[in-house]
């Protein structure tokens, strides 16, 4: 196995150097150095990094601002904080844009790499949780339907998500937050929807909202029931549901940019279902 | 649903859109929505959940996306909204949500946490909002125009 690419980002001459000695030490290999925003971006493309490690004061920008930066070109860039100043609130929000570790200095060299090697090493966890994600989601859609309209699911496999999904009209978008966090996306069309609600009702639909409200209500039905199903496996996934958005329309092309989505299509006695689940790369060593 | 909510919001546009490369930051209307509405281009949700919960969610027009993409770029022209460009403004509302929770906590709430971003791009969208009562605010970010939705709820 080749070492660890790492990139060193620090203003200070002698800071850069400290650090650039502990990583080479420990066998890990430097493959770029940078000491502002304006050389950072240019050497990050060049040298390609597995790790960056980011000091949080510089001179033009901040490690915050030059971290979000970073994230626009590569959102699964992995950046290490380096800095003298470590509060809560800092540390918050380093978690929440998506910044893998934080470390104080003066740096502690065996800490620095033992993070570094956390960092890189393959998250259990996660690992489990793309395993069974879908799975687990494709059960409680089975379960719910079947226990809602007495009607069986089967289902087809959905060549990968990819780019880009073509709703067929109504799309409930939940966000599951945890240790992990994602997104479920369930969609049909109107008709499909329609013909769930006349099942459920035994009666035409009055309205649009009916129908809408019944596809927001199964998704958090769903979605509800897959992540209790997930924290029992696990409770360390602690996943919560949000509350839904819906969109309508047939043409809406959905995606998710930053994030990995693994997807099915249901087949039910009122027309198919797609499910899509994905979620992202948390940073264990938070928690 | 409290206008003072949008607060958080209003900071985090001000703090993280400089950084990303925009000069002026500009809040044009703030007004109350039901929660259907129609929209025309993109539409980035972002869902939040904590002590308040819900979803922020992001809309532009196609081309103001472009424009919008482009400036995140360092002005890269943007021809079309290519994955590049999607991806772009999806770490956008990343940073602004992410930084909307920092605000919530000087007021108190420190347990929010934000979902990955999902987009929608639509000619004639219709979308549904978490709350029924929602908050829209118009900005002008440089010479582009968004809107932001703030649909959010008390747990």
């Amino acid at each position: 196995m080749s070492a660890i690419k790492v990139m060193v980002v620090d203003d200070s001459l002698f800071s850069r150097t400290l650090i650039v000695e502990i990583l080479r030490d420990s066998g890990l290999e430097v493959v770029g150095e940078a000491d502002s925003y304006d050389s950072l971006i240019e050497t990050y493309e060049r040298c390609r990094p597995d790790v960056v490690t980011m000091d949080i004061v510089m001179p033009d920008m901040d490690g915050f601002e030059c971290s979000r930066a970073l994230f626009v070109k590569d959102p699964n860039a992995k950046i290490i904080l380096v800095s003298s100043m470590k509060d809560e609130e800092s540390e918050v929000e380093a978690r929440r844009i998506g910044i893998s570790g934080y470390i104080q200095k003066p740096v502690d060299s065996d800490y620095l790499v033992q993070m570094i090697n956390n960092v890189m090493a393959p998250d259990i966890h996660y690992d489990h949780l793309l395993a069974y994600g879908l799975e687990t989601f494709k059960e409680s859609l089975t379960q719910n339907i079947a226990r809602m309209t007495k009607s069986p699911v089967s289902f087809a496999s959905y060549e990968n998500f990819g780019d880009h999904y073509l709703s067929q009209g109504i799309t409930a978008v939940i966000g599951l937050i945890g240790r992990h966090s994602g997104s479920m996306i369930l969609d049909m069309s109107m008709e499909t929807a329609e013909r769930i609600v006349e099942m459920l009702l035994k009666r035409a639909h009055r309205n649009r909202e009916e129908v809408l409200s019944m596809v927001a209500e199964l998704a958090n039905i769903i979605a509800g029931v897959a992540c209790s199903m997930l924290n029992k496996s696990d409770k360390t996934y602690s996943l919560s549901v949000s509350p839904p958005s819906l969109f309508y329309g047939t043409g809406t092309e959905i995606m998710s940019p930053n994030l990995k989505m693994d997807a099915v299509t249901a087949g039910t006695n009122f027309g198919n279902i797609f499910l899509g689940v994905g979620f992202k790369k948390g940073s264990s060593i938070w928690m | 649903m409290d206008v003072s909510i949008i607060n958080p919001l209003l900071t985090a546009f001000t703090e993280v859109l400089p950084q990303l490369g925009f000069q002026s930051v500009e809040r044009r209307k703030v007004s109350k929505i039901e929660a259907a509405f129609q929209y025309n281009g993109i539409l980035l949700n972002i869902s939040l959940f904590g002590t308040v919960k819900g979803a922020i969610l992001f809309g532009m027009d196609i081309e103001a996306a472009k424009k919008f993409a482009s400036k995140m770029m360092m002005g890269m022209p943007v021809a079309e909204l290519d994955a590049m460009a999607r991806s772009a403004i999806s770490e956008m509302g990343n940073m602004v949500c992410a930084n909307t929770c920092t605000q919530f906590t000087k007021i108190g709430i420190t347990d929010l946490d934000i979902s990955p971003p999902t987009l929608m791009i639509s000619e004639n969208g219709e979308a549904t909002l978490p709350v029924p009562k929602s908050i829209v605010v118009n900005f002008l970010i440089d010479d582009i125009e968004l809107s932001a939705y703030v649909s959010l709820m008390n747990k």
